[in-house]
C-alpha cells in the first residue's frame, strides 16, 4: 500500500487521492499564503491558483508536492500584491477591516484564549520573521527548504527563526504581565 | 536553544492551521477533476468509434500489406529497394522545469457583476516555460507559451 505523500498525489486520477492529500496540506499551505497575502481571500485565490498550476504542469518533476506548491503560492502571491497596488485605498482598508480573516488556527476546546493572543503577537511579529517561523513550525520545512524558498542562506533562516520564537515568547509573557 | 524556548516550540506546534473552506476544496476539483459525460450519446459516440477506428487501421494494413501486383512494380520501377527501417523508440523527455513570469498586470477598471456587485477587472498577461529533458541524452525542450488571465475581483465599501 503507497502512503508516502508523493505516491499519493500520482496516484490521483480521480477525485479521492488529491483530495485525500489537500485534506492534510492544504491548512498548511493557507497559513503560509497568509503571511505573503494580505486577506484571507487573496491567500485562499493563491493556494487554488497555485495547487491547479502544479496539478496541470508539475506533478511529474517528482519530489515532494508540498515545497513546489509552496513556491507557486509565494509567486502568485507576489503576483496579487502588484494587483493590489492598482487597488484604491478604500477598497485595501475595506480588506484591512474584513471580520473573520483573523482566524489562523483552529479554536481550542480549552485555552482558546492563549491561542487568540498566540496569532496576536504572532501578527506583531516582523514580516521576514514571522515568515520563517511559519514555515518552521507549520510548514514543517528545514532550514535548508526554508532557505531555497525565501533566497536566504540556512543560517540566516536559522537566526530569524530564534529571534522570532524569543520574541513572540517575550510578547506573550508581556501580555500575560499588563493583561 | 533552552528548555523553556523548546517547551514554547512544542506549545506552537500543537497548534493547528485553520482548515480549509470548503469552497476552496470545490473551486480546485473543477478546475483539475476531468468531466464525465455518461449520457447515451456519449456512449453511443464511443461504441460507434471504436470500430470505426478498427475498420480504419485495418484497411491501411490491408493495402499497404496485400497492394495489387502493378503498383507494386511502378512502386518497385520508382524508387530503390531499401532495407525497411524500424522507427526508433520516442525520445523520452521529462518536465524538469516550469516559471511562470508576469509580464503585464492592466487595471481595466470598475465593472458590475451580474448581480449589481461592483467588480474589479485585472488582466494578467504571463509567460509560461516549461523545459523537458533527455535523462539518458541530455538533450532539452524548452515551451514557452504566453498566457492571459482576466480576473475579476469583487469590490467591498465597508
Amino acid at each position: 500500500m503507497k502512503t508516502t505523500r508523493t505516491d499519493l498525489m500520482e496516484d490521483a486520477h480521480g477525485n479521492s487521492a488529491w483530495s485525500q492529500w489537500f485534506e492534510v496540506h492544504g491548512p498548511k499551505l493557507l497559513l503560509c499564503a497568509r503571511q505573503w497575502t494580505r486577506s484571507l481571500a487573496d491567500a485562499e485565490d493563491a493556494v487554488q491558483e497555485a495547487f491547479v498550476r502544479f496539478w496541470r504542469g508539475q506533478r511529474e518533476l517528482g519530489g515532494e508536492p508540498f515545497p513546489l506548491v509552496l513556491t507557486s503560492i509565494r509567486r502568485v502571491a507576489f503576483d496579487l500584491a502588484r494587483g493590489n497596488l492598482r487597488r484604491t485605498r478604500r477598497e485595501l482598508r475595506a480588506l484591512d477591516a474584513a471580520e473573520g480573516d483573523g482566524l489562523l488556527f483552529e479554536p481550542l476546546a480549552e485555552g482558546d484564549e492563549r491561542r487568540r493572543a498566540i496569532e496576536a503577537a504572532l501578527k506583531r511579529l516582523p514580516d521576514e520573521q514571522r515568515e520563517v517561523l511559519v514555515l518552521k513550525i507549520w510548514g514543517e520545512l528545514t532550514f535548508a527548504q526554508i532557505a531555497g524558498q525565501l533566497g536566504i542562506s540556512p543560517n540566516t533562516a536559522a537566526s530569524r527563526y530564534r529571534y522570532a520564537l524569543t520574541a513572540l515568547r517575550h510578547d506573550l509573557t508581556e501580555t500575560n504581565c499588563h493583561g | 536553544m533552552d528548555e523553556e524556548l523548546e517547551q514554547f516550540e512544542a506549545e506552537l506546534r500543537r497548534l493547528r492551521p485553520r482548515a480549509v473552506d470548503h469552497r476552496l476544496c470545490d473551486a480546485i476539483a473543477k478546475k483539475i477533476v476531468p468531466v464525465r459525460t455518461t449520457n447515451l450519446l456519449g456512449r453511443a459516440r464511443t461504441w460507434i468509434a471504436l470500430p470505426v477506428a478498427a475498420a480504419l487501421v485495418g484497411s491501411v494494413v490491408y493495402f499497404t500489406t496485400f497492394s495489387p501486383p502493378g503498383s507494386r512494380q511502378l512502386a518497385s520501377a520508382a524508387a530503390p529497394t531499401s532495407p525497411i527501417a524500424v522507427p526508433s523508440p520516442a525520445p523520452q523527455f521529462k518536465p524538469v522545469a516550469a516559471r511562470n513570469i508576469l509580464v503585464s498586470a492592466t487595471d481595466e477598471g470598475l465593472v458590475s457583476l451580474a448581480d449589481g456587485t461592483p467588480a474589479r477587472r485585472i488582466r494578467q498577461s504571463y509567460v509560461d516555460t516549461i523545459t523537458w529533458q533527455n535523462a539518458s541524452t541530455k538533450a532539452s525542450l524548452t515551451w514557452t507559451v504566453p498566457r492571459e488571465e482576466v480576473k475579476v475581483v469583487p469590490v467591498s465599501y465597508q
